[in-house]
């Protein structure tokens, strides 16, 4: 697998700030994967995904993007990429369908417009003014606008932020089944949800720093507590034991409790990738 | 098809759904009411001064709102990830603006000759009207790039022609002297007026128009270059 964007000790500054904004951060993208960049708001998140896009371009530190340095990159660039913004970004006086074929005139290879349309149920809508569209319906539209290009790598801010659930299940199969065929997707979100069902590796990002980056299952391992909790019937009400997971094939009060009580339930006791970024960062998810 | 033709092809019609087209149409279409209860030679003198309106505010103007509302809907930062440079996207909404002031003159001469049978070098006026509505673009740019939106661009748009553009007003009634037109010639409002009159009223002086021209020509260059270039980008990423 190989790499599609390598980041080494990247610091950003917006003119107006005293302080960095994005503060010597070091991470890979491999290729086929995708990475969630997780953080609370104002953690640098979209800065790093506005610079990784060549958005922001005064940054100190190495980018390689497939082994080029992305500064050296023209903007043929952006025909191998795909950028879902976390707003809207369509003109409101045309229809949507007007908007899409505005924007995929200007890419050499060009997704199937109908396909996607239909697939995120915009297909029916496609003569209406995207002024007349709720914000579902353009965050959905955002994100076809970002595979107009049948692109190498998707960057997807917030890409589930105001959907619904049905929709916003219909948008995460879509992305699994991009990167089944070897996309690969930056993701930034603040939405663990997104993470635990989506994202192959994640990094926590606090302050312009990144606290630790791995994948959600060896998180859960590091972090996570290991136990089970057992529901069962006794005297006409519930109760509940929770037992270590270490050691649990010998633990004689729960098999006990498995041959004798009315089991209703049972769970690993798992802990959530919230709790886990709040263990890691100290910091709260907003 | 070049991404610049499509991005021009592109402004055209947002220009049409967004209305400024037909609105600058039904502009011209007052000015020809206007001609109709105007003799020859009051219309003769009042068409530069037209003219000049639309190409030195009306395109200021048009070019804010179009600016504002793109950056409120998003659409500048989608189009810099697209493989289109930004001094593509420029071109396109300067020539966009161009069309503009150039189609406003056009339906002004029409109507001029239809009504008053008044003729004059139509070239030259529009290779004027075309140097003046480059400049104002890139005016228009500046202040549109230097307001939080389009009402304090307004804002900054009523101090620039009170500064500029007032001044040269008052000197096509006879208010300032003719002795001072050199110095006018510094308002970029002045010089597109001198360029605009000249051409409509076929009274060249030779070294006001050469200067005019290349004023206008070399102040759009350089807003272009150091103001609107290296704010455009950073503008529509920020928000």
């Amino acid at each position: 697998m190989g790499v599609a964007f390598s980041v080494r000790d990247l610091h950003f500054r917006y003119p107006s700030s005293r302080e960095d904004t994005i503060k010597g951060i070091s991470f890979d993208v491999l290729e086929g994967e995708i990475f969630g960049l997780l953080g609370p708001s104002g953690a640098g998140k979209s800065t790093t995904q506005k610079i990784l896009t060549k958005l922001l371009e005064d940054y100190k530190g190495d980018i390689e993007y497939f082994g080029k340095n992305l500064k050296s990159m023209d903007s043929s660039f952006y025909e191998e990429i795909g950028v879902g913004f976390e707003v809207p970004v369509h003109f409101s006086k045309l229809t949507a369908l007007e908007n899409m074929r505005f924007f995929s005139r200007f890419y050499r290879k060009t997704a199937n417009i109908q396909e996607l349309m239909e697939r995120v149920g915009l297909w029916e809508y496609r003569d209406v003014k995207v002024a007349e569209f709720s914000k579902g319906m353009k965050v959905r539209l955002n994100f076809v606008r970002a595979l107009l290009n049948n692109p190498r790598v998707l960057f997807l801010d917030e890409v589930t932020n105001g959907l619904d659930p049905k929709n916003a299940r219909i948008i995460k199969d879509m992305i699994a089944e991009y990167r089944a065929k070897g996309g690969t997707v930056f993701l930034t979100t603040h939405l663990m949800n997104d993470v635990e069902q989506l994202c192959d590796r994640v990094a926590f990002c606090v302050s312009g720093k990144l606290i630790e980056i791995s994948t959600p299952r060896d998180l859960k391992l590091k972090y996570g507590k290991r136990e089970v909790k057992v529901e069962y019937r006794e005297n006409g009400t519930i109760a509940s034991a929770v037992f270590p997971l270490d050691g649990i094939g010998f633990n004689e009060e729960f098999h006990s409790l498995l041959k004798t009580g009315k089991v209703e339930t049972i769970h690993s006791g798992e802990t959530s990738l919230e709790e886990i970024f709040i263990i890691v960062t100290g910091v709260e998810m907003k | 098809m070049s991404s610049l033709i499509k991005l021009i092809a592109g402004e055209l019609n947002r220009l049409v759904k967004y209305k400024i087209l037909p609105v600058s149409l039904v502009t011209a279409i007052i000015w020809i009411v206007i001609f109709l209860f105007l003799s020859e030679n009051e219309a003769r003198e009042i068409t530069p001064l037209l003219i000049f309106v639309d190409v030195a505010a009306m395109s200021i103007l048009l070019l804010g709102a179009s600016h504002h509302l793109e950056k409120q809907e998003g659409t500048i930062r989608t189009m810099m990830v697209m493989p289109i440079s930004m001094g593509q996207i420029l071109t396109a909404k300067t020539i966009a603006s161009m069309i503009l002031a150039i189609e406003s003159a056009v339906v002004t001469s029409v109507a001029l000759f239809f009504i008053h049978g008044i003729t004059f070098n139509y070239i030259v006026l529009l290779l004027f009207v075309a140097i003046a509505g480059a400049a104002h673009a890139a005016i228009g740019f500046v202040l549109s790039l230097r307001s939080r939106d389009f009402t304090s661009m307004l804002g900054l748009l009523m101090g620039y022609m009170f500064l500029f553009t007032i001044p040269s007003i008052l000197f096509s009634f006879g208010i300032i002297d003719a002795k001072y037109e050199w110095l006018l010639m510094v308002s970029p409002s002045h010089s597109a007026s001198h360029l605009i009159t000249s051409a409509v009223t076929g009274n060249f002086e030779i070294g006001m128009v050469i200067a005019g021209c290349l004023y206008l020509t070399f102040l759009s260059a350089v807003l272009f270059k150091f103001e609107v270039y290296p704010r455009f980008k950073d503008n529509a990423v920020r928000g």
